[in-house]
C-alpha cells in the first residue's frame, strides 16, 4: 500500500502540432500540499485539464490516483476515483441550482441522502454558501464567490486529490486570504492538494510542503517553501538564469493579454 | 345533441353548421367559405410556410363527426391546475362538457350561445383571426361550429384559471375548435388551453384562439400542446391588448407531427404590454413551427418574447418573429429572444427574429441562437463526477428552467418540466441523442 496520492510520470500533451507538456513528473503523497508555480504559458493549466480529462489535448504518459491510472478514463470516472479540479474559470451552468447539482452527483455516486445533507449543511455554514444553494451554479457570481463555491463543492465532495487551478486569480487581497484559509482548513491525511498559482501572494497564508516550478512544459525545479521566497525576490527570470534555461521562443500562451488585468500584478 | 356524421368540407356543410352557431358569425362564415374555395394549400415556397411540409390536402378531409366521448387518459394539465374557475372540454370541435365554478363571468359554449345567450361581446366572435391569413384560417371560419366564449366583465378579478381541454380523436378528420376570450376593462383573468390527441392516429386540428383584453385589463393565457405523434395541428392565436392592459402568454409545444402556432399580438393601446414565454421540444420527425407577429400600435407599449426550444433526431423547429413598431409612436420597448438546442445531427432549428421599426423613440432588441449543448458546462459537470448522459440531462433541464420559471401559470411548471425531461431521457434511451 503506497502513500502516494497522485503520481504523474512523463506526461506529455499537445494541441495539434504544438507541444504544451513535454514530460511532467510529479509525486504527491496523501496529506501533503504542493504548489506548482510558473510563468504564463508554462503549461500549468494544461496539466490541470489533462488530469481532469478535457478533450482538447493529445496526451501521453501516466497519471495515477491511489495507484489507479486516470488518463485512460472518461472525465466522470476520474472524478469518481477522487479527483477534483477547482476551476480557474468556474463555468456558469444556467438553470441548474448548486444544491440540485450536488444532489445529482450524490445520487450518481450513491452517497446517502442524509450523509450529503450533513456535508452540505456543514460546508454551507463554513463557507457562508447558504444563500447560493438555490441559485444557478456560478451564474451572476463575482470572481470571489465563484472561487468560494469551488472550495465549498470540494468540502462537500471530499476528493482524494484536489487540483486547484489559480484559485487565487481574480481575487482581491481579502478574498485571497479567505480562500487560502479555507484550503488550509481542509488539509487532511486523506487528501492531497496540488495548487497551481501564478503569484506567491497566496503562499503568505498557506504553507505548501513542496513547491514546483514549471517552465516550458516541464517541472524544472522543486523545493521547500524557500523556493517561493527566491521567486518573490528575483522572479522567474532569475530562476531561469540560475538553472541555465533558455527562454522558449514559441511558448504557447494560455491567457489572453486582457486577462493580466484581472489579476492584481503588484506581487511581482 | 343531434348526432352528425363526418361531412366533406363543402359549402353545404358550412350552411348546415350555420344553424348551430350564433348568427353573428354568419358574415365571417360566408367570407371564410369564399376564401376557402379560392385559396390553395400553402407551399413551403412561401416564406411564412418555409420548412413546413403538409402531407395532406385540407379538401380531402372530412369534418369530424359528433364525438361519442373524449379521451380517457389522465389529464396532467388539469391535475396541475387544481381548482378552476371554469372547465370546458372540446372534442373534435364540439363542446362536450362545460362547467363554471365562479360567478361573475360568462362562460358558454358557442352552441349554447346560439340558443340564446344575450350578453355582450358576441359581435367579437370570429373577428380576431383574419380569415384571409391562409386556407386554414379560412376553413376555420367556414366550418368551425362550436367552441367556448368567456367574458369576464369590467372590474371583475378571477384568480383561478379557466381551463379548456381541447381534444381531437376522430382519425382522418379535421376539427375546428374555437376559443373566444373577452376580458373587459380592468378585469383580470387566467386561461389555460390544453391540446391533446391519441398518439397513433392521423388527424388534423385547426383551432383558433382570439382574446380581447380591454383597457386596464390583465390576462394570463397559456397553451399547452401535447398532441399525439401523428396529429397535424395548425393553430391561430390573436390577442388584442388595450390601453394600459397586460397580457402574459405562455406557449408550450411538445406534441404533434406538425405543431404550428401562428400568433398575432396587437399591443394596441397606449401603455399596453405583453410578454410571451414559451418552450418547445421536438422529437423524431416532428416539426414545431412558430410564426409570431408582434404589432406595436400604441405609445408607451412594451413587449418581451422569450422562446426556447430543443430538437432531437430528425425534428425541425421554426421560429420567425416579426416585431413591427408603427409610425409616430414614442417610448416603445420590444425585445425578442429565441434560443435553440440542436441535440442530434439530423435535427434542425431555424430562427429568424426580425424588427420593422417605423418610429424613432424605441428600445428594441432581438437575439437568436442555435447550437448543440455547450462543451464547457458539460465538461464542468462531468468533472464533478456526473456521467456524460446525466450531465447532458442536467444541462437540458437547466436550459428550459429559465423559461419554465417564467411561465405565466406557475402551477404548470412541474408538469411541463417533467414532460421535457421525460422527452430527453427517452431520446437518450433510444440512442437518438
Amino acid at each position: 500500500m503506497t502513500n502516494t496520492a497522485l503520481s504523474i510520470r512523463d506526461v506529455r500533451a499537445a494541441v495539434g502540432s504544438t507541444d504544451i507538456l513535454k514530460g511532467v513528473d510529479l509525486e504527491v503523497p496523501f496529506g501533503e500540499f504542493h504548489a506548482i508555480m510558473g510563468p504564463n504559458g508554462s503549461g500549468k493549466s494544461t496539466l490541470c485539464h489533462v488530469l481532469t480529462g478535457k478533450r482538447d489535448y493529445q496526451v501521453e504518459g501516466s497519471a495515477e490516483l491511489g495507484g489507479v491510472e486516470l488518463l485512460d478514463k472518461p472525465v466522470s470516472d476520474r472524478a469518481r476515483l477522487g479527483l477534483m479540479q477547482a476551476f480557474q474559470y468556474p463555468v456558469e451552468v444556467a438553470g441548474v441550482g448548486l444544491q440540485e447539482f450536488l444532489e445529482e452527483i450524490a445520487d450518481e455516486q450513491a452517497i446517502p441522502e442524509n450523509e450529503l445533507e450533513a456535508r452540505l449543511e456543514a460546508a454551507a455554514a463554513e463557507f457562508d454558501m447558504q444563500p447560493f444553494l438555490d441559485r444557478a451554479v456560478n451564474v451572476d457570481l463575482s470572481g470571489g464567490e465563484k472561487k468560494r463555491s469551488e472550495i465549498f463543492q470540494m468540502a462537500v465532495l471530499a476528493p482524494k486529490v484536489a487540483v486547484l487551478d489559480e484559485i487565487d486569480s481574480g481575487l482581491d487581497i481579502d478574498a485571497v486570504r479567505e480562500v487560502a484559509e479555507a484550503v488550509e482548513a481542509m488539509r487532511s491525511p486523506e487528501m492531497a492538494v496540488v495548487m497551481i498559482t501564478h503569484y506567491s501572494r497566496i503562499l503568505r497564508y498557506l504553507t505548501p510542503d513542496r513547491i514546483h516550478v514549471m517552465m516550458d512544459g516541464r517541472i524544472v525545479e522543486s523545493g521547500g517553501p524557500e523556493l517561493a521566497d527566491e521567486l518573490e525576490d528575483g522572479g522567474y527570470e532569475a530562476l531561469r538564469q540560475r538553472l541555465g534555461i533558455e527562454p522558449s521562443a514559441g511558448a504557447p500562451r494560455e491567457k489572453a493579454a486582457s486577462e493580466y488585468f484581472t489579476d492584481t500584478p503588484f506581487d511581482i | 345533441m343531434q348526432s352528425r356524421p363526418s361531412l366533406p368540407l363543402r359549402s353545404e356543410t358550412s350552411d348546415r353548421l350555420s344553424a348551430e352557431v350564433p348568427d353573428l358569425m354568419a358574415t365571417s362564415r360566408r367570407r371564410g367559405l369564399d376564401l376557402f374555395e379560392k385559396l390553395d394549400m400553402p407551399s413551403s415556397a412561401e416564406e411564412v410556410w418555409r420548412y413546413v411540409d403538409l402531407p395532406f390536402q385540407l379538401g380531402d378531409l372530412e369534418l369530424a363527426p359528433s364525438p361519442d366521448g373524449g379521451l380517457d387518459d389522465a389529464d396532467d394539465v388539469a391535475e396541475a391546475l387544481g381548482a378552476t374557475a371554469g372547465h370546458a372540454t372540446i372534442v373534435d370541435g364540439t363542446v362536450t362538457d362545460l362547467q363554471i365554478q365562479s360567478s361573475g363571468a360568462d362562460f358558454v359554449s358557442l352552441r349554447e350561445a346560439a340558443a340564446g345567450y344575450d350578453g355582450p361581446g358576441m359581435d367579437l366572435l370570429g373577428t380576431g383571426v383574419a380569415p384571409d391569413l391562409d386556407v386554414f384560417s379560412a376553413a376555420h371560419h367556414a366550418f368551425s361550429h362550436d367552441g367556448v366564449f368567456l367574458r369576464v366583465p369590467a372590474n371583475c378579478s378571477l384568480e383561478r384559471p379557466f381551463y379548456v381541454d381541447v381534444q381531437a380523436t376522430a382519425e382522418g378528420t379535421v376539427s375546428f375548435p374555437h376559443v373566444t376570450l373577452l376580458i373587459e376593462a380592468n378585469a383580470e383573468a387566467s386561461v389555460v388551453v390544453g391540446f391533446r390527441s391519441p398518439a397513433g392516429r392521423f388527424l388534423v386540428v385547426n383551432p383558433q384562439i382570439e382574446a380581447f383584453v380591454g383597457d386596464g385589463a390583465r390576462l394570463r393565457l397559456s397553451t399547452v400542446q401535447r398532441f399525439g405523434y401523428q396529429t397535424q395541428s395548425i393553430t391561430h392565436e390573436r390577442v388584442l391588448i388595450g390601453r394600459d392592459a397586460n397580457a402574459r402568454l405562455g406557449e408550450v409545444g411538445l406534441g404533434g407531427r406538425l405543431g404550428r402556432m401562428h400568433i398575432v399580438l396587437d399591443v394596441a393601446g397606449r401603455g399596453a404590454s405583453t410578454d410571451l414565454v414559451g418552450l418547445f421540444f421536438g422529437e423524431q420527425e416532428q416539426t414545431l413551427d412558430y410564426r409570431l407577429f408582434m404589432n406595436h400600435l400604441g405609445s408607451n407599449s412594451s413587449s418581451d418574447v422569450f422562446l426556447k426550444g430543443a430538437v432531437e433526431d430528425e425534428a425541425r423547429s421554426v421560429f420567425t418573429g416579426l416585431v413591427k413598431i408603427e409610425k409616430d409612436l414614442s417610448k416603445v420597448s420590444a425585445f425578442e429572444t429565441n434560443r435553440n438546442l440542436v441535440l442530434s445531427e439530423g435535427a434542425s432549428a431555424h430562427s429568424v427574429p426580425n424588427l420593422e421599426i417605423l418610429s424613432d423613440d424605441v428600445i428594441c432588441g432581438h437575439g437568436s441562437t442555435v447550437g448543440p449543448l455547450e462543451e464547457e458546462p458539460l465538461y464542468y459537470l462531468m468533472s464533478r463526477g456526473l456521467s456524460e448522459a446525466r450531465a447532458a440531462r442536467l444541462l437540458v433541464h437547466g436550459f428550459f428552467e429559465e423559461v419554465i420559471s417564467r411561465l405565466p401559470h406557475p402551477d404548470l411548471a412541474g408538469t411541463v418540466r417533467e414532460a421535457v425531461n421525460r422527452k430527453f431521457v427517452e431520446a437518450q434511451r433510444e440512442g437518438r441523442v
